[in-house]
Parts: C-alpha cells; structure tokens; sequence
C-alpha cells in the first residue's frame, strides 16, 4: 500500500512583531491509503496549520508535501484547485454548507465541483452517501431545517461522493456532543475501508482516538507520537 | 452607553459612513430645493424687473406723487410731502436709487425786454429739477451761475431745445415773469443763459410727461426754494413731483408679498392715495407672484420621489445595520438589558449621525442649489452661469425636516428589532416569507392606478393646456400617475423575475456548472432580500430615462418654439414719422429712417426689408370678406435669412418661396385661410389697405407653417375661460405691394455674424440715435427659454434626482452586496478551500450581479421607454408656453441614454470590481476558521 499523503521536513513559521512564530518544526508523516488517520493536538499544536499545508491552502516555509506522489510545491494555484476539488473532500469544524441548497443538493454540489456527469449515476451516488450517514430521509431539507450533527453528516456525504482519494477533516466534531462525535469517528473508519479513502482528521478530543488507524500527535509544532508514517 | 455606541459605530465604520452619506445627502438635497428655489425666484424677480424696464423703458421700481398747491400761506403741503418721501424707502425697507423732485410754477405771460416782431403771446413756467446738472449737455450758452442770479440780479434760466424753437428764445433773452413779484413787489426778472439736452435719451431720470419742458424755464434749486418756498417768500401756487426710484436689484423674493402690500396700500388705501400715480412696480410683483406659484407647485411635486428615496435609503441601510447586528442585540437582550437602553443605544447613534449629516449636508446643498441654477437640460450644466444662494429660514425648515424625518428613519427600525431575542431570531433568519406588497398585489394596483392617469389625462388633454393658460400648476395627479406606473411596473417586474430565474434554472438543472448552479440557487432561495435594491435599481435607471425624455423635451420644444417664433436671427423696426398736413391729420406718408446703416453694421450679415401689415381687408369675391395679416417679402432675401423646419409643411420652405418669387402678384397663403374661404391654387384675392389703395394677387400655394406665423392664438377672455382665434397670413412680393400700397414702414430681419453679440447691437443702435418699435433677438430669446425658472427649476430638479438617486443606488448596491458576501464569507471559504477556481469565483458573482443588478437595469430601460412613451407628451403640455406653436414632440436624444448608460455603467462596473476584489483577497483559512473557539 502506498502513501497518499507525503509530509518532509515540513516547517512552517508565521511573522509576528518582534520576530517570528514557528508553528510547525520539521514535521514527518505519511498516510496511507485507506487509513483513518488522526491527527492529535491541543489548540495552538499546529494541526490546523498542518492540515492547511496538506490540503493545499498554505505553503509550508520548508519540506514538501507529496499528494498522491506529486510533490506539490510545484503546482499552480490552478491544479491546487483541481487537485482539492477532484481528489479531496473536506469536513469542516463550523457548519460549512451551503445554505442556499438543500442536503441533496449540496452532496451532489461536490460531483458537480469534480466535473462527474449528470445523470442517474450521479443522483444515485448522491442517495447512496446520504443513506451511508443516515439521512436517507431527510434529502430535501435544508441545511437551516437540520440540527448541528445532521448538518455535519451532510457534510461528510459531500466530502465522500465525488469519491476523493482522500477526505482532510478540521476538527469536525467539534461542535458536536460526545455520542454524536463517536458516531461521526465511526462513520469515518467505516468508510475509509468501504470506499477506499484516506481520512485526516485533527481532533482534541480524546475519547475519539480508538477509532483511528494511525495516531499523529501534535505539540507546539513538533510530533510528539514518535510514530514513522 | 457612549462608549458601547463609539465602538458598535467604530466596528461596523463602512456602514456607518453609508448612513452618514445618506444623511449627508438627505439633508443636502432638502436643503438644495428651496434654496435653489429662492435663489431663482430672486433671479426671476430681477428677470421681470429688468424685462419690464427693456420693454416699457420705464424704471420699475418706483412710485411717483403729484400736488397741486394753491397758494398756501405755510406751505404745510410740500413739508409734508418733503417728509413723506423719504419715509418711502424707510417704511418699503428698499434702497433709494434717486429721488427726482420737480417743482414748477402755475404757468403765466411773459414778456421779452427785446423787440419781438411776432404777435403772439408768450407764456412760461419757472421751475427745477432736482440735480439736473448731473443728466444734461448744454447745446448753446451756458449753465446757470452757481447763485442762480446773474450779475444784475435777475433769474438766470435754461430751457430744452423744444422749449427754445416752439417759443422762439434767444440765448440771453432777459425776460420779465409780470404774474410774480419779488420781495420788492417788482415783477420776477430772469434771464435766458442756455439751453440743454439730455445727455442721453435712455436716462430714466427723464420720466416727465413729453410737453413738461415745452414751456419751462429751470432755475437754481437753492435759489428757487429761497424765493418762492422760503419764509419771506410771496405765496404761489406750484405742481410739485415726486419719483421715488428704488434698487430692484436688492428687492428679494421674500420682499414680495410684503412690498406687494405695502404699495398697494400707498396707491390704493392709504391718505397718499389721490397723489400717488398707478405704481408699476405692482404689475411687475404680480406677475411674478403668478408664475412663482405655478413653479413653487411643480417643483414641489417634482421633488417629492427624490426626498421619498432618499428616506427608502436610510431605510434600508439601517435595515441591514439591524440585521447585521441582530445577533448583538439579541445577545445584549438575553444578558438583561432594557428595550429601552437599546433603543436608546441606537437613538444617541442616530442623533450624532443627524448632526454630522446636517453639518456636511448645509455646504453641500448650498453647492447643490447652484449647480441646479446652472443647469441648461438634462445633465447638462452651464458653469459660467451661478445663482446667488443664501442660506434662509426656510432653507433651514428644510433641513430640520429632513433630519427629523432622517431619525425616525434610523430610530423606528430599533423599536422592532429591540423585541427579537436569541431564541426568535434563528427562527426567522430560515424564513424566505412572501413580502406584503406580494400579497397585497401592490404592483398591479400602482399600474392600475397609474394606466387610469394615462386615460384620464390623455382624454382631457384640453384641460392640461387650458392650466397652463391659466398659469395653473401641474395637476399633481399627473406626475403621481407616470410615478406610480414605474413603481407598480418595477415591482411587476420583482415578481416576475424569480420565475424568469427559475425557468431557466430548470431548463439546464442538472447540467449546470458549479459557477451557474450556486448563483442560481442563490437567487432562488435568497432572491427575495435583494428586491429593495434591485427597486432601487429599477426606479434610478427608469426615473432618470424617464426625466431625461421630460427635460429634454421640454427644453427642446421650447427652443424650437422660440426658434420657430423668431423666424430669423435679428428683426428690427424703426419709429417712421408719419407726415401730418397743415391741418395736423394724418396724411399715410412716412418718413423712411436712413436705410444706410444696415449697410455699416458690422454684425449683420445680410438683411431684408419685410413688410407686416395687419388688418387688411382680403375680398375673396363670392368668398367673402376677411380681415388678414399681409406680409411683403423679397423672396430670395428673405429665404436667405429665415427658415421653417420642412416636415413641418410636408415641403421644403424654399419650394414654397420658389413658386412665390416666378409670379410677379402671386401670393402665398395660410392654409386656414383656404379651408375658411375655399380658396384654391390659382384664386386670385384683393385686398385693400385703409388710406392706401388696394392689390389683387393670385394664390401659388397654401402653407402651414411660416417663420413666426401661429395660425391660432389661444386668448384668455375676461371670464378666464380660454378661446382660440385664428390668424389668416398672406404673403406677397415686397416690391409688389410696395407700388401698389405705397412707402410703408417696414422691418428689417438680419441674419447675424458668427460671434455678434447684443451689446454690438446696442451700440450701434445707440450710435444711430434709433427709436424702434420691434425689436427681436433670438439668441437672447433662445436663452430667455432656457433659463425660465419653470423649465430650469425641472431641468435642475429632475437632474439633481436623477444624481442623488444613481449615487444612492450606487451605494446602496454596493453595501448591499459587502453585506451579503460578508454573511456568505463562509460560504467562499468552503467553495475555495474544495477548489473552487478564482475564475468561477468570479464568474459566480457576475451572474449573480447580472442577475440582481442587470436585469433590474435592463427593466429599468425597458420601465423608463414605456412610460416615457406614454407620459411624457401629457406632461410636456404642462410646460408648454401659452405661445407655443409647433406641434409639440417627444424628443429624445440618444446622446441622454448613452450618458445615462455609462453613469450606470460606470457605477455597476464599479461594484462589480470592489466585490471581486473583496472576494479575491478574502483569507479563505481565514474564513474557515470563523467558528473556531
């Protein structure tokens, strides 16, 4: 099995007054493909900055980042874009759906984003992923109609039907109570086995770790987990 | 409290500066109105005041007293005049121009210490006029002495040119007054030692009536006071006059209604009332009271959508200001505070708002109100032309006004959104609710009403005409008709539009690309807050179509009216002096005033001699007789010189002066003349001018229209009920009548250099010593038409709105759309971050932009040609001049629509690049942190 996600060296310093913050210092990891994979950290660890460089939005100040085998220092702002939009769904920690559409229409947003063919395929794929996060019978409503933890599952049937290599998700329990974020971890292990896909989640919530396959762990910008991947 | 409003204020800055704008511009636009308004009425005043002096060549700003004393033993008659007149100018409040005191004796013989060979008797008036000095050359002799004696105690004496020929004087003529004694009891010597003329014959100071200096011979007025008024004096009886002239100038439209009183007391009431002659003035104040109330109307009812906008615009700001903060408020609620502190929160804010709008908005609107008396048509200003403003009361009840009104616009909202608590308020930010004028149908109930206008007005055209006669002022039905039909036409088209949207949603559902897909869903669900704006929109691009198609066809239709009038550039004609017999009848013979200085006047270019002859008894024979006006022209000349527009006559004017010039009798005829007599090509007419013989002539063609000819003429009877009357015009050779009617006075129409200006004309005019009777300068008229308050006032009303509301829209679009991009922010944030391309970033706010902005543009265009089409040839008849002859047209000039086009364009293309570039630079990790602890 091969890595989907390559990190090198990867540092990453912010100007402040009077010098500079290093928010992530020569950071390791690789991620397989298919593995849940979480990453672990207090506030100010530097996941999110982590995160943020893997997916593209923010470039690392030293080390590269390989997706998919491609390093991606090299890519233009334009195949970042395709790469997110085709090979990358996202769950985010605030409520992140398009309020304009409704559960469907937002699941099925993402396909069109990846340029998949209208048709019954893609409706079909659509209800497929809703009914994998339980809400087979709620496609209609909209994201205002729906509760916190409802509107997060929508949001991870968007972040999986375009069928991502792999799904980057910042802190996406959040908001949730504990029940809810156990089931959210679950779904997440479940389907990095069902569809193949690779998670990356940040979370500081401990009680989530067991679902995971791998662990990274965070603390004031180094990994403190010892972990090789 | 203070501190939490400066920080609540402070933190949403950009939005407190557009409710600052909006202050500012309320205030300003109130204020502009009336103090454009007085400013113009004031130049109106002095309009009126100087038309009056140029055309009756009388100073009109005067009141002139006449006594008659009879031989009173204290002279308590002139002392109380003395102290009466200048009470005048105290109690009128005005400024004194001159005061002209002529005092003369009761007339009596005299007799000259020469030999006289003639037998008749020679009487005299002895006399002064106050500072006559100043207002006279001595032809021959010399002034009186400064004692006014001369050297052997006798009177010396000046008398006119006319005095001197009638009377047969000889400069130093020593005359003895046998009526009138000195203190001696000798007859009254005095002495002949000059005689005078005005230095110039305009002088207003020569206000006399024309045979008071047939027989007066002025004296010192020293000299006359001390003989004739002084204690010592002999009693006589004198005829004292009094002018009283006035600054016009300084005469304020204020002063009107005041003056108006005051005089008519003086002339009509008061105990002056027999000695006072009819005063001028009074005619002047009301005819200018008639039109300032015609114009203060119209310009009122002009005004109102514009001050009804700007209040929509604070609304509507401050509407989302409370949306935006509902979140705090309903925070600020839950922790326990009052409605009332919140109320008062928004209320201090308001307040200070209020304050500072009223301080930016005086200036402004002071800047404002001389723009607008600058304006020559729509969006078009003349710099060179300013009207003197001054900030008055009234002005300053303006802007109180509209600072009240601006405050409750700002508070009211508070009121309601004080009640919304953290639990109601996510209840209702779901909701996408029906507005009321939806359900209440309010757009087909403005179309309604306003299409009922249309009918009505359309119907009973007559009567519109027939108001404007009557110097009535616009029917405010009739602007609240087209008014309502853009509102009720654009909130038709709000209704319509998200179907429109839908439908073509729906064509494409499913293979829409992401850009479309969201701005289409976006529209759909949330299209319904954007409908004040796009109104906003709407109602910016259809008023300001809408106005410009009203200003420009006013103005134009009253400059071609005018132009049409004129006919040519310049007409003149002189007094000819008609030769009396020995008997003092009237003889038909005139005197032709030198014709050689047409030649020498440096700004003609070419001229003609045009006979004018009304009254002319035509005998059509078996048609019958009628009265017509005859009109002698050299064809090739005159053609030369005039014009008529040729669709105006279905033929080109030339056609017509072609046929004319190969008959040597041949007469060109008005065509209501035909149609009331029958005539036919090839009739022939006589037609017969008292004392002069008569001519027969043979029609060649019949006309329409003719460089100032007005085939029928609206008169307004005594009952004030209007009728028309018709003209009857029949145009001959200018030499034909010539021989056959004999010399007659004519007039002259020149056609003038490039660049000659009136004061060439005067000068010259000045220079030939001419008296004319007509006088006609169509440049002068020209921009008479133009700048008349009605028209300018509407011009500069309708373009100030027009302004105010494109700047309103263009802010009001703008915070409208930061606003919604802010509250989608997240939104982007998500987009960006799953890879959506800046290009599709940017093509998503086009459409939405055209979808919201360009549409409402595009209905707007469509709103403002419709109701142009229908409104404007209704409401132009409002501002036609009751001399209007043409037949009135709408004009539009494409030169407007593509002004109008690229302000909007230039405001649209604005926004847009403000909201790309927001949503470009927008920190997506940024946005998506948002909810982060």
């Amino acid at each position: 099995m091969g890595n989907i996600i390559e990190v090198q060296d990867v540092s990453r310093t912010f100007p402040v007054p009077g010098g500079e913050f290093q928010a992530l210092k020569h950071i390791n990891a690789a991620i397989p493909e298919s593995s849940f994979v979480i990453l672990k950290g207090r506030s100010g660890s530097g996941k999110t900055t982590l995160l943020n460089i893997i997916c593209t939005l923010d470039k690392p100040t030293g080390g590269t980042v390989r997706i998919d085998g491609e390093d991606v220092s090299k890519l233009t702002d334009y195949k970042k874009e395709e790469l997110r939009r085709k090979k990358m769904g996202f769950v985010f920690q605030s409520v992140s759906l398009i309020p304009s559409l409704n559960a469907f229409q937002n699941v099925e947003f993402s396909m069109r984003m990846a340029g998949i063919k209208p048709g019954k395929e893609r409706d079909k794929r659509v209800e497929e992923c809703l009914r994998l996060v339980g809400l087979g019978n709620r496609m209609t409503h909209m994201p205002a109609e729906m509760s916190g933890g409802e509107q997060q599952r929508v949001a991870i049937a968007r972040a999986l039907a375009h069928k991502p290599k792999m799904i980057l998700a910042d802190e996406p329990t959040a908001e949730l109570d504990s029940a809810m974020a156990a089931k959210v971890a679950t779904l997440f292990a479940e389907m990095s086995k069902k569809e193949g896909i690779s998670i990356l989640m940040t979370t500081h919530d401990v009680g989530l770790m067991g679902a995971a396959d791998y662990l990274i762990e965070l603390n004031n910008g180094e990994r403190i987990d010892g972990g090789e991947n | 409290m203070l501190g939490i409003m400066l920080q609540k204020m402070w933190h949403k800055k950009w939005m407190n500066l557009s409710l600052l704008l909006g202050f500012i511009l309320l205030v300003a636009t109130a204020a502009s109105f009336p103090l454009y308004q007085t400013g113009a009425y004031n130049r109106m005043l002095t309009d009126e005041f100087d038309h009056y002096l140029s055309s009756q060549g009388v100073w009109p700003a005067q009141l002139s007293l006449q006594v008659s004393t009879k031989k009173e033993k204290d002279g308590k008659t002139i002392k109380t005049m003395e102290a009466f007149i200048p009470s005048i100018y105290r109690d009128l409040d005005v400024k004194e121009r001159d005061t002209i005191t002529l005092y003369t004796m009761t007339s009596g013989e005299v007799s000259s210490e020469y030999e006289r060979n003639d037998a008749s008797d020679l009487s005299a008036r002895l006399g002064f006029k106050s500072h006559l000095e100043d207002h006279i050359n001595i032809v021959n002799g010399r002034m009186y002495s400064d004692s006014g004696l001369s050297e052997d105690g006798a009177i010396e004496v000046i008398i006119s040119q006319k005095c001197m020929t009638k009377q047969g004087y000889l400069v130093d003529e020593p005359m003895v007054y046998d009526a009138i004694r000195n203190f001696e009891g000798k007859p009254l010597r005095y002495k002949i030692v000059g005689v005078f003329e005005p230095i110039s014959a305009g002088d207003l100071y020569w206000n006399d009536k024309e045979t008071e200096f047939d027989d007066l011979c002025l004296m010192n007025e020293a000299l006359f006071r001390d003989s004739f008024l002084g204690e010592k004096a002999v009693k006589y009886s004198f005829v004292c006059r009094y002018t009283a002239l006035f600054e016009y100038d300084d005469i304020k439209a204020d002063d009107v209604e005041r003056l108006k009183k005051q005089i008519d007391h003086y002339a009509h009431v008061g105990s002056y009332r027999n000695v006072i002659d009819e005063p001028p003035i009074l005619a002047v104040l009301d005819g200018y009271s008639n039109k300032h109330s015609r114009i203060s109307a119209t310009l009122t009812i002009l005004q109102i959508p514009v001050l009804i906008m700007l209040a929509a615009f604070l609304l509507m700001i401050s509407g989302q200001m409370y949306e935006m903060e509902r979140n705090e408020i309903s925070v600020i609620k839950s922790r326990g505070s009052s409605r009332l502190q919140i109320f008062l929160l928004y209320l201090y804010q308001a307040l200070s708002l209020t304050g500072l709008g009223i301080l930016g908005g005086v200036p402004l609107g002071m800047l404002l109100a001389r723009l607008l008396g600058s304006t020559r048509n729509f969006l078009i200003f003349d710099l060179s032309e300013q009207l003197t403003v001054r900030f008055d009361k009234h002005a300053a009840l303006y802007v109180l006004a509209a600072a009240g009104i601006g405050l409750l616009c700002l508070t009211l909202p508070a009121i309601r959104h004080s009640k919304v608590s953290i639990v109601n308020l996510k209840q209702q930010k779901a909701l996408n609710k029906k507005r009321l004028w939806e359900i209440l149908f309010l757009d087909v109930i403005c179309i309604g009403i306003g299409g009922y206008g249309y009918y009505n007005f359309t119907r009973s055209s007559a009567d519109v005409a027939e108001n404007v006669l009557n110097n009535k002022a616009m029917d405010p039905l009739l602007y609240l008709s087209s008014s309502l039909m853009i509102v009720g036409l654009g909130l038709l088209f709000l209704r319509l539009q998200p179907l429109l949207l839908r439908l073509v949603y729906t064509v494409g559902k499913r293979f829409w690309r992401p850009a479309p897909f969201i701005a289409f869903m976006e529209n759909v669900k949330n299209g319904r807050k954007q409908q004040l704006i796009m109104l906003f929109l709407i109602m910016t691009v259809s008023l300001g179509m809408f106005h410009s198609a009203v200003a420009r066809t006013i103005v134009e239709n009253a400059v071609r009216n005018t132009d049409y009038k004129d006919g040519c550039d310049l007409q003149m004609k002189e007094v000819w002096t008609e030769v009396v017999d020995r008997n003092g009848a009237r003889t038909g013979v005139y005197i032709e005033p030198d014709p050689a200085k047409y030649l020498t006047a440096s700004f003609i270019d070419s001229y003609t001699k045009v006979y004018r002859l009304k009254d002319i008894e035509a005998d059509g024979g078996k048609n019958g007789k009628l009265s017509i006006n005859l009109m002698g022209i050299n064809t090739k000349e005159y053609g030369s010189i005039t014009w008529v527009d040729k669709k105006l006559n279905g033929k080109a004017y030339y056609e017509l002066l072609n046929e004319l010039a190969v008959v040597e009798n041949g007469l060109l005829v008005s065509a209501n003349f035909r149609d009331k007599l029958g005539y036919k090509i090839g009739d022939s007419i006589t037609y017969k001018k008292e004392n002069s013989g008569n001519a027969t002539g043979v029609i060649v063609d019949f006309f329409d229209y003719w460089p100032g000819y007005a085939a029928e003429e609206s008169v307004q009877q005594p009952d004030g009920k209007v009728s028309t009357e018709s003209n009857y015009l029949v145009v001959a050779h200018f030499e034909y009548l010539k021989s056959k009617l004999g010399e007659l006075p004519y007039e002259v129409m020149a056609k003038m250099k490039e660049g000659a200006t009136a004061e060439q004309i005067y000068e010259w005019t000045e220079a030939n010593n001419m008296r004319l009777t007509t006088y006609v300068n169509r440049n002068d008229d020209l921009e008479e038409a133009q700048t008349d308050p009605l028209l300018q006032g509407t011009n500069g009303v309708l373009t100030l709105g027009f302004v105010v509301t494109l700047i309103l829209c263009g802010v009001g679009y703008l915070i409208y759309w930061i606003m919604a991009l802010k509250e989608r922010e997240l939104v982007f944030g998500v987009l960006r971050a799953s890879g959506f391309h800046k290009g599709e970033v940017f093509h998503m706010l086009f459409l939405e932009q055209i979808f919201c902005g360009g549409l409402s543009i595009a209905a707007g265009f469509g709103i403002g040609k419709l109701t142009s089409t229908l409104f404007v040839p209704i409401l132009q008849k409002v501002y036609a001049s009751s001399s209007q002859i043409l037949p009135l047209e709408l004009i539009s000039d494409s030169s407007d629509l593509i002004r109008l086009i690229c302000v909007i364009a230039a405001m649209m293309v604005i926004c847009f690049l403000v909201l790309t570039l927001m949503t470009f630079r927008m920190n997506v990790a940024k946005a998506l942190k948002l909810g982060e602890e």
